[in-house]
C-alpha cells in the first residue's frame, strides 16, 4: 500500500520526535491501520472539518450528554470536548492489552480479599504493613466481611498511555467509581452521526454491549436467598457532573436511578419509595463515593447518601457495586507493587507494564526523588482527577523548592515516576482550524462478578487538549477520541 | 416506579402540555384580531390583555401598562417569568432529565432539542416578525412529542403518569381559555352592546382549541354561546373537550390503581365522581352562571391534582 505523506489538511502538523506519535512513524509516513482513514480525512477541506465539528457538538447537546457549569449569573450547560479523528487499536495489540486489563482487576480483587481477610501478602512480606495502616481508604468495618459473589472490584477501570518506546503502560488503575463509560458509547454515536462513511471502511467492534454485561454482573453478586435480584443505579442526582452517565446506565441496563432520598431502611432492607409503596432492592451500583454513602458510618453530613445502608450492607441484606473499601487497593501506592501482586495471586507474570515508581516514604527513594525533581512526576497518592500532580521539567526553580518542602512535610503522601512521554495522536484544534498531535491515553473498562468476567472491546481515549499539555483529565480541559478496536 | 421519578413525569406532561395551549392562543388571537369585526376586537390592548389573562391572570392584576413588545416577550421567550413558553419548555426538559433512564432516548432527544430550539430563537425576530413562526414551532413540535410518547413508550405507568399530566393540565388550560373568551365576549358586549350569545369570540375560542371546524361539521350551525360551550364541555368526542379529559383522567387513573373500589379520599374516587357527575349535565345546567360553573370546575381539577399528589408523589 502506498505510504501518504502530509497532505493539505494535515500540512501543519509538526512532529514531535520525542513521543510516539499514533498516526505518523518517526519517518513521517501513515502507520498502516491509519493509511485508510488518513486518505479519508484528506479529502477533506478545512471548511468541512469547522461544519462537521459544528454537527459533532450538536450530536453532543442533542442527546444531552452534557454537564452543568454553575456560576452567580447563570448556569450554563456545556459538552466535554470531542474529537472527530478517531482512535484505532488492532486486533493483536488490544488482545494483550485486554488481557492485561483483566489479569490487573482479578489479582486486585483477590488482593482486597487477603486485606480484609488474613493479609497473607503482609504476613510474608510481599508488600509493607505501612500500605494499609496508614491508608485514609482502609475500612475497619469490612474486615472479616465476604461480599456476595466474593467480588470487590466489580467494575474497573485502567489507565494506560502508551510511551516513547511504543509499549503500552498502567499509569492507574481505578476502581472506587470509575467513569467514562457513558463516553465510549456515546462517543461512538457522535461519530457515526458526522461521519458515517468512515465506518464503511473497518471493521470495529461494537461498544453497545457495555450495558447487558454491566446487569448480568451486578446481578450474578445478589444476596443470598434472593431469586431475581431487584438492582437500582445510585446517583448523587441531575446536579452531578456524571448525570448522564448514571441515567444513561440506568436506562442500558432497564433499571432505576434512584438518589440517596429515594431509597429507605427497614429491619435492616433498602426499600425505594414508589407510587405504589416501598419495594425492596437487591443490589446497588452506587455512583457516590463510599465517604457519601452513609452518614451514620462516613461523613455525618452528607445528604446524598441513606443513613444505614451500610449496616444493611454488612448484613447481607443488600449488595453496593463496587464493595465499600475498594480505594486501598486503587492507592497509587499500591499501584508500585501492582507486578508482585499479579505474581503472588496469580503466579502470572505481568501482561501489561507498570511504570517505575519511587516510594517518598522510603529514605533512599526520598532522596533521589528530592535530588531529581525536574525529571519526575510527583502525584499525591490519594488524589483523582489530576489534582496535585506536579510535572518536573514544567516547574520553575522556586515551584520545585515548594514541592520539595510539601513532599518533605508528608513523605507517605507522594510518589514520583519518571516523566512518561504519552504518544500523540492526530486532534483537530479548533482556535489553530488544524489538526496537531496532542497527547492522548487510553481508559479500559473491566467487569467482573460471581464466575463472570468481561472487558469492552473499546475505550475511552482521552485527550489533553492544551499544547505540550500531558493531563488528559476531564476535570482538567481534555476531551477525548471514539476508540475503534478493529476485529480480527 | 419511583415516586419522585413519576412526579418528575407528571409535570413533564404538563409543561408540554401548556406550552402548547399558550402558543395556540397566542397565535389564534393575535391573527384573528387583525381582521375582527369591531374596533375593540381588533385593538392591540384588548388582544394582549387576553393573552395575559390566560398566561397569568396576577400579572394582569399588576395593572402595567400594556407594550406589545414587551407583552409578546414575556409570554413567548422571557426566562424571568414563570408563565413563558421558553419557561414551561425547559421545566418540560428539566423534568425529562430527572426522569431520563425511563423515557426512549427518542422522546428525551426531541425534549431537548426543542428546548435548544426556544432557548436559541432570536427574541428580538420573535416580537418583530416570528409570532406566526415561533408559536406554530412550538404547536408543531408539541405534536410529534405527543406521537413520541404514544409510539416509543411502553404503554405502562410510565405512559400513564405522563398522560395524566397531560390531560389534567389541557382540562385546566381549556377551561382556562374558556373563561378568557367568555370575559372578552363580555367585556366587548359592555362596550358595543354585542350579544354575548353570538359573539365574534366563540369563533375565536374554537380556534384557540382547534376544534372550529370540527364544531361546524356536528352542529352546522354558526358558533353561538350555547353550541360552543356544550361542545367544548360536554362533548365526548371533541378530543379537548372537558368530559373528554376528565374520561382520559379516569382511564389512565386505572392504569395506577386496581382497586374495583378505591377509597373515598383518593385521586381515582374523586375522577370517577367527577366523570359521573359532568357526564350527566347538560348545557342548560350552567349556561345561565357560567362563571361559578368555571370556578367549581377549576377547584375540582385542583382537586384531583392534589389527591394525586398525595395517593402517588407523597412518598417522595
Amino acid at each position: 500500500m502506498k505510504a501518504y505523506t502530509k497532505l493539505p489538511i494535515f500540512s501543519t502538523y509538526e512532529f514531535d520526535s520525542r513521543f510516539y506519535d499514533e498516526i505518523f512513524t518517526s519517518n513521517k509516513e501513515v502507520r498502516e491501520v491509519y493509511q485508510t482513514l488518513f486518505k479519508l480525512f484528506s479529502e477533506y477541506s478545512v471548511n468541512d472539518f469547522v461544519s462537521l465539528n459544528d454537527k459533532a457538538k450538536d450530536a453532543f447537546f442533542n442527546q444531552g450528554i452534557t454537564f452543568q457549569v454553575y456560576s452567580d449569573k447563570e448556569t450554563k450547560e456545556k459538552i466535554f470536548p470531542f474529537d472527530l479523528f478517531p482512535r484505532i487499536i488492532g486486533n493483536d495489540e488490544w488482545v494483550k492489552l485486554e488481557a492485561g486489563a483483566l489479569q490487573r482487576s482479578k489479582a486486585l480483587n483477590l488482593f482486597l480479599w487477603d486485606l480484609y481477610h488474613d493479609q497473607k501478602i503482609i504476613k510474608q512480606g510481599i508488600v509493607p504493613m505501612d500500605l494499609i495502616s496508614s491508608s485514609v481508604n482502609y475500612l475497619k468495618q469490612m474486615k472479616g466481611f465476604n461480599p456476595p459473589g466474593g467480588i470487590y472490584n466489580h467494575v474497573s477501570g485502567t489507565d494506560l498511555i502508551k510511551h516513547s518506546d511504543g509499549e503500552y503502560y498502567v499509569l492507574e488503575d481505578n476502581i472506587r467509581c470509575p467513569s467514562g463509560v457513558s463516553y465510549v458509547v456515546g462517543n461512538r454515536e457522535a461519530l457515526k452521526r458526522t461521519l458515517f462513511g468512515v465506518f464503511n471502511h473497518y471493521k470495529s467492534h461494537n461498544v453497545s454491549d457495555y450495558g447487558q454485561n454491566l446487569l448480568e454482573i451486578i446481578e450474578s453478586v445478589k444476596p443470598k436467598g434472593v431469586d431475581v435480584p431487584k438492582c437500582v443505579v445510585l446517583t448523587p442526582g441531575v446536579y452531578n457532573s456524571a448525570y448522564y452517565e448514571h441515567s444513561f446506565l440506568a436506562k442500558q441496563m432497564g433499571v432505576e436511578l434512584v438518589e440517596g432520598r429515594d431509597l429507605f431502611i427497614e429491619n435492616d432492607f433498602v426499600y425505594m419509595k414508589t407510587i405504589k409503596g416501598l419495594e425492596r432492592v437487591d443490589v446497588i451500583y452506587r455512583r457516590i463515593d463510599d465517604d457519601y454513602i452513609d452518614p451514620l458510618v462516613f461523613k455525618p453530613d452528607s445528604v446524598l447518601g441513606v443513613p444505614g445502608i451500610f449496616n444493611s450492607y454488612i448484613k447481607g441484606k443488600v449488595c453496593l457495586v463496587n464493595a465499600p473499601g475498594t480505594g486501598v487497593a486503587d492507592d497509587k501506592a499500591v499501584y508500585t507493587y501492582m507486578p508482585q501482586i499479579i505474581k503472588y495471586y496469580l503466579d502470572e507474570e505481568p501482561i501489561l507494564n507498570n511504570v517505575h515508581t519511587y516510594h517518598c516514604s522510603r529514605p533512599d527513594e526520598l532522596k533521589y526523588v528530592l535530588e531529581n525533581i525536574d525529571k519526575l512526576v510527583v502525584k499525591p497518592v490519594d488524589e483523582s482527577g489530576g489534582y496535585g500532580i506536579s510535572i518536573g521539567n514544567k516547574l520553575t526553580k522556586e515551584e520545585i523548592e515548594k514541592v520539595k518542602i510539601t513532599i518533605k512535610e508528608s513523605p507517605r503522601k507522594y510518589i514520583a515516576q519518571p516523566i512518561m512521554s504519552l504518544s500523540t495522536h492526530a486532534t483537530y484544534i479548533e482556535d489553530e482550524n488544524s489538526f496537531e498531535p496532542r497527547h492522548v491515553d487510553l481508559r479500559t473498562f473491566t467487569l467482573l462478578g460471581k464466575d463472570k468476567d468481561f472487558v469492552l472491546k473499546g475505550g475511552l481515549t482521552r485527550v489533553a487538549l492544551k499544547r505540550g499539555n500531558l493531563i488528559v483529565n476531564s476535570s482538567q480541559g481534555g476531551g477525548s477520541k471514539d476508540t475503534w478496536v478493529l476485529k480480527k | 416506579m419511583l415516586a419522585r421519578v413519576a412526579n418528575n413525569l407528571f409535570w413533564m406532561g404538563r409543561y408540554l402540555e401548556r406550552s402548547e395551549h399558550i402558543a395556540r392562543y397566542l397565535n389564534v388571537n393575535y391573527f384573528s384580531s387583525l381582521d375582527a369585526p369591531n374596533e375593540l376586537a381588533q385593538s392591540r390592548e384588548f388582544v394582549l390583555r387576553s393573552m395575559l389573562f390566560v398566561a397569568d391572570e396576577e400579572e394582569l392584576k399588576l395593572e402595567k401598562p400594556i407594550n406589545e413588545r414587551d407583552v409578546l416577550f414575556d409570554i413567548g421567550l422571557n426566562p424571568e417569568k414563570h408563565y413563558s413558553i421558553l419557561s414551561s419548555i425547559s421545566n418540560a426538559q428539566q423534568n425529562a432529565n430527572g426522569a431520563r433512564d425511563l423515557i426512549s432516548t427518542e422522546l428525551y432527544e426531541s425534549i431537548n432539542i426543542l428546548n435548544r430550539t426556544v432557548k436559541n430563537y432570536s427574541a428580538e425576530r420573535f416580537v418583530k416578525s416570528g409570532l406566526f413562526e415561533f408559536t406554530n414551532l412550538i404547536t408543531s413540535n408539541i405534536a410529534s412529542l405527543r406521537t413520541k410518547i404514544r409510539a416509543t413508550l411502553l404503554h405502562d405507568e410510565v405512559y400513564a403518569i405522563i398522560m395524566l399530566g397531560i390531560y389534567i393540565e389541557r382540562a385546566n388550560q381549556v377551561i382556562r381559555i374558556i373563561n378568557s373568551k367568555y370575559n372578552d365576549a363580555l367585556i366587548e358586549k359592555v362596550n358595543f352592546d354585542t350579544p354575548v350569545k353570538t359573539s365574534f369570540e366563540w369563533t375565536i375560542l374554537l380556534k384557540c382549541i382547534e376544534t372550529y371546524d370540527m364544531m361546524r361539521r356536528y352542529y352546522r350551525k354558526p358558533p353561538s354561546s350555547h353550541n360552543v360551550l356544550e361542545f367544548l364541555i360536554l362533548n365526548t368526542d371533541c378530543p379537548r373537550s372537558i368530559m373528554n379529559s376528565l374520561n382520559n383522567i379516569k382511564y389512565y387513573m386505572s392504569f395506577l390503581t386496581k382497586e374495583e373500589y378505591p377509597h373515598k379520599d383518593s385521586a381515582a374516587f374523586l375522577i370517577g365522581k367527577l366523570s359521573c357527575e359532568y357526564r350527566y349535565k347538560t348545557i342548560e345546567d350552567f349556561q345561565e352562571d357560567l362563571k361559578e360553573f368555571i370556578e367549581n370546575l377549576v377547584d375540582d381539577l385542583s382537586l384531583v391534582g392534589e389527591k394525586m399528589d398525595k395517593d402517588y408523589f407523597s412518598l417522595y
